[in-house]
């Protein structure tokens, strides 16, 4: 078996039952835990819709909020969209998965997608600069903040390598992109990552929280 | 009336030895980690544990934070105050914990004594990074677990400590009891005031607090003269009349309900049907929201913030106020415990719109309010006076830009933190209480039906 063969094949499917199986367990795990009921009287009964409004709202922040945000929101929107115009909109990548799902869609350009991963590569290099130079942000950087850069930066720099075929032989490298998108998704239930599911949750209780005491987060 | 700078200056002088009552708690390292522990196992919920498994250490939350704005100081980032309880949860409860046994350490004694400084001198628990968090994180939530945890530890400072100890034990706060007060209120009646005390029956049970008995003596003066001219059927209650809660304050749970308690049991003893809390910040969450869940049901009464109650009467017609005349502009102070965490802003803005007074409202206001500084009990901890006169630095900025001459507050601890600053800097503003200024207010032949 190729490396390719090994890429594309078993570690791609245990990658992806770890992906399930891990991300499931981290959510449920947490989610069904114990609620704490809350015996006074509500000011607010709406806290379904408290939550959904905090789900929605803290993707713009408080007004007065956003000299403090600007940057975060800025480099933060890009890098995401950039990260999922490269995933979802890459012609080889709708192959890959009109695969799996038996359905496809439009493609990008590959000079839209290669503009998209290079900014996101750059603005990845630019946070991970400033996580290690940034007082606040440094004090509290853990090795999962290290380690979930590397595996969202990762696929992105192999992926261009690959197109450009830049390194190793395409086979080898389109391998190695491989190995790296199965190294995010095995990573993804243990870190940080997982907040690509946690954070509507999380907003959302927050929001029902304050709108119970009649407070808008 | 206000309370003069000379009499605030001997009460904080006083204030500065209240620690020296506190009993020792000492136990061996091993049983405070596990007291700790145990604290925080009861109190991790799935909410909790969803805010927990979701940050991505931004550091957003420091932008948010009144001691880390004006001190530039990253271990005052709010996040950071959670270590504790997020190690304890990932370690003991989180799905991964099997994992993060492997790469993390337990908590140690040291631990908990080296948050102490977090979660009580630098944080109020006010609730304004948990607006800023991008992921929804209640971090003000969770110091105050880690508070508990703390107070079970026997690491409450000795100035919080020695108070709680005091209110569990005798009921009383600076040694005010409830003879103190019948002594006060005879003084009351020397000055014509009836107040109608341990009533069987009252359709109002109105709370005060030790500093409105020692200190802001003219908010208690001017709480009896309102209640009295709005005619309502009320009284205060001896064996339940403090509404400041040490047991919260310090992160004392079982001191915390046993305050509560009796506020809970004399509201029911005199079949109230509303328990007014006095101009003190934190007794409106620890009896409005804590109180029921204690009690482990729904209270059998309402909770109305004084300001609350005031907006109340006023929009029912039964308050009735004389517009000031020639009012200098105001600006009104959003005690966090009462607004971003109590969800009560209307009450006090509607007094003072029909006072006739103009309202500058400060940069940050309502919900966005930034906290003074003193609230959770930071005021009263020595060590902690040089950060609090730095983070009301902001405070005072935020006033200075609206051009008000007068700060209205509805916390007699916002109050002494405002007249701290106030002393400490020679500001030129009044601090003034909203009860107060509704007494000398108050419409002849108001609503005495």
């Amino acid at each position: 078996m190729s490396l390719l063969d090994f890429a594309r094949g078993p570690a791609l499917q245990w990658s992806v039952v770890i992906f399930l199986v891990g991300v499931t367990w981290r959510l449920l795990g947490a989610s069904l835990a114990a609620y704490t009921k809350d015996y006074a009287k509500a000011r607010s009964t709406r806290t379904l819709f408290g939550g959904a409004r905090t789900i929605l709202v803290r993707s713009v922040g408080k007004p007065q909020f956003h000299k403090a945000l600007v940057f975060s929101h800025v480099t933060g929107y890009t890098f995401h969209i950039g990260l999922f115009v490269a995933i979802l909109f890459f012609a080889p990548h709708i192959f890959f998965f009109e695969d799996i799902l038996g359905f496809s869609w439009p493609a990008l350009p590959n000079g839209a997608i290669t503009v998209a991963s290079g900014v996101t590569v750059a603005i990845l290099i630019g946070l991970l600069y400033r996580r290690l130079r940034h007082p606040v942000q440094r004090s509290i950087s853990t090795s999962d903040d290290y380690i979930s850069w590397f595996a969202t930066i990762a696929p992105l720099v192999t992926g261009m390598l690959a197109y450009a075929h830049i390194g190793p032989r395409y086979e080898t490298m389109l391998a190695i992109h491989f190995l790296s998108v199965e190294f995010l998704l095995i990573w993804f239930p243990f870190g940080k990552l997982m907040h690509t599911f946690f954070i509507f949750e999380s907003r959302g209780m927050q929001g029902a929280w304050f709108e119970r005491r009649g407070v808008k987060a | 009336m206000s309370l003069s700078d000379a009499d605030f200056l001997h009460f904080r002088t006083e204030l500065q030895h209240v620690g020296d009552m506190a009993q020792p708690t000492e136990m061996p390292d091993q049983e405070r980690v596990a007291r700790a522990k145990e604290v925080f196992m009861e109190s991790l919920d799935a909410r909790r544990a969803v805010h927990l498994e979701s940050c991505i250490h931004c550091g957003l939350c420091a932008e948010a934070c009144h001691f880390y704005i004006s001190t530039q100081d990253p271990k005052y980032t709010p996040i950071r105050k959670l270590e504790l309880i997020r190690r304890f949860y990932r370690r003991e409860l989180s799905p991964n914990r099997w994992l993060y046994r492997l790469v993390s350490r337990d908590l140690t004694a040291q631990d908990l004594e080296d948050w102490q400084e977090l979660v009580y001198d630098s944080c109020t628990e006010c609730g304004r990074c948990s607006l800023i968090c991008p992921m929804g994180i209640h971090i003000a939530d969770m110091v105050a677990v880690t508070r508990e945890a703390l107070a079970q530890a026997g690491l409450i400072p000795a100035e919080l400590r020695g108070i709680a100890q005091e209110q569990a034990a005798r009921g009383s706060v600076f040694g005010v009891d409830a003879q103190r007060l019948l002594a006060r209120f005879d003084e009351l009646k020397e000055m014509g005031l009836e107040v109608p005390v341990n009533k069987d029956k009252a359709e109002v049970m109105v709370l005060t607090s030790v500093l409105d008995v020692m200190l802001t003596r003219d908010t208690l003066v001017a709480t009896v003269k309102i209640m009295n001219h709005l005619g309502v059927d009320w009284t205060v209650r001896t064996e339940g009349f403090e509404c400041a809660n040490f047991g919260m304050l310090s992160g004392h749970a079982e001191t915390q309900w046993i305050a509560s308690k009796r506020i809970v049991d004399a509201a029911i003893a005199c079949d109230a049907k509303v328990v007014i809390t006095a101009e003190c910040g934190h007794a409106y969450p620890a009896m409005r929201w804590d109180a029921a869940n204690f009690y482990g049901k729904p209270l059998p009464f309402e909770v109305m913030a004084i300001s609350e109650f005031l907006g109340r009467e006023l929009e029912a017609g039964r308050l009735k106020l004389k517009e000031i005349e020639n009012a200098v502009p105001m600006t009104f102070h959003d005690p966090c415990k009462l607004g971003r965490i109590g969800g009560t802003f209307d009450g006090a803005r509607e007094v003072l719109k029909d006072l006739g007074i103009e309202l500058r409202e400060m940069a940050s206001n309502r919900e966005m309010n930034l906290c003074c500084g003193g609230g959770a009990g930071v005021f009263l901890l020595n060590r902690a006076t040089p950060l609090r006169e730095k983070v009301f630095e902001l405070k005072r900025q935020q006033v200075n830009e609206t051009g008000a001459e007068k700060v209205v507050v509805t916390c007699g601890s916002c109050r002494l933190n405002y007249l701290s600053g106030k002393v400490h800097t020679h500001w030129d503003k009044d601090i003034v209480s909203l009860v107060e200024m509704v007494d000398d207010n108050l419409a002849d032949g108001g609503a005495q039906a």
